[in-house]
């Protein structure tokens, strides 16, 4: 599996505890990243009306990811989520150019906020292997990403559907997140 | 006092297991599904999992839960008993959870050696996965499953 593999590749002499957080609108593809991620089966995927926790223990390391449902009504709960995170994973749909405005507002928000301040992003800009899918780099344009100041941030085009881009984004998320992760 | 506990009958009225499933945590692979309501209390499941799953290298325990009370410092407790003696104890901090929310727990472990030097015939019928849920010190669901391995 995936993440177990990547896992087993960071294992070192501290036990360490990484906390990721996993958000963006509804429909973007949060969920099915992350099961695409251990394998799993991504046709059933229904939106999510809370969380999906995963947690992998393997000696020396916990790896625990947080998929936050993206819809309206679940967004205010967003924040109380955000303690303790060492990196934040954003996820668009790049064929949903109306929604590039809202999702960007969004992002802003979670950048302001205290608690994310100096947290390392990773934004998968995902359904690549749709045709009217915006380019990864004409999203970090819209967004305006490079006026990040003070933050590591990456960004991923990805198919979670074809199994495309994420584990490249994932790969990076361990450098990033392995390299800052609190002692336990 | 009256209020308070009021609030306690709502979360515990509001709060159901919808659904566990073992995995092969290599490939993914469901190996055994339970849909009934785990949380019935004082009842135990019994769940009928292909031998095999003694000889994956990392298994998968997922849980779905609903919930319509918000709760604060809502947690789990598992473990895995063999005989009534705990072989692997799993504590897990959610903290917040949303009111009229659905969610998933899912916890990927690499099998631990016990278990795994130990026979299919040994093991069934006597292992249970006890998961207890609580929100602070107010025990909100158990959940007791007993592993036959088939
Ligand atoms: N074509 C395509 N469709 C995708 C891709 N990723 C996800 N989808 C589809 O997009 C829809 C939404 O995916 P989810 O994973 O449920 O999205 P989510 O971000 O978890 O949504 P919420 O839980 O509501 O916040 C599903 O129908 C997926 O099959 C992709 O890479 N390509
Ligand atoms: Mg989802």
């Amino acid at each position: 599996m995936g993440l177990l593999s990547i896992l087993r590749k960071l294992r070192s002499d501290h036990h360490k505890e990484l906390r990721i957080l996993l958000l963006g609108l509804d429909n973007a593809g949060k969920t099915t990243i992350l099961k695409s991620l251990a394998s799993e089966k991504i046709d059933q995927i229904t939106p999510t009306q809370g969380f999906n926790v995963k947690c992998v223990n393997t000696p020396g390391f916990k790896l625990n990811v947080w998929d936050i449902g993206g819809q309206r009504r679940i967004r205010p709960y967003w924040r109380n989520y955000f303690e303790n995170t060492d990196l934040l994973i954003y996820v668009i749909d790049s064929t949903d150019q109306k929604r590039f405005e809202e999702t960007g507002v969004e992002l802003r928000e979670l950048l302001e906020d205290e608690k994310l301040s100096g947290v390392p992003l990773l934004i998968f800009a995902n359904k690549q292997d749709l045709f009217n899918a915006a380019k990864a780099s004409d999203i970090a344009n819209l967004l305006k990403l490079h006026t990040l100041n003070g933050r590591t941030w990456q960004i991923q085009a990805c198919s979670a559907l074809k199994g495309e881009g994420v584990q490249d984004g994932i790969e990076w998320v361990m450098k990033t997140a392995g390299a800052k992760a609190k002692k336990k | 006092m009256a209020m308070e506990s009021q609030h306690v009958a709502d979360v515990l009225n509001g709060f159901k297991l919808n659904w566990m499933n073992l995995r092969d945590a290599s490939s993914g692979k469901i190996m055994w599904e339970g849909t009934q309501d785990l949380s019935v209390p004082g009842r135990e499941h019994q769940a009928r999992v292909p031998k095999k799953i003694l000889k994956c290298k990392a298994v998968s325990r997922e849980i779905n839960f609903s919930s319509q009370q918000l709760m604060e410092k809502f947690r789990l407790e598992q473990r895995i008993l063999f005989h009534g003696r705990c072989l692997e104890e799993w504590f897990f901090e959610f903290g917040f959870v949303i009111p009229e929310s659905t969610n998933t727990w899912q916890s990927i472990i690499e099998a631990a050696p016990a278990s795994q030097m130990m026979g299919a015939d040994v093991l069934s019928g006597n292992v249970v996965i006890e998961t207890n849920f609580f929100d602070d010190e107010l025990l909100v669901s158990t959940s007791k499953v007993r592993l036959f391995y088939v």
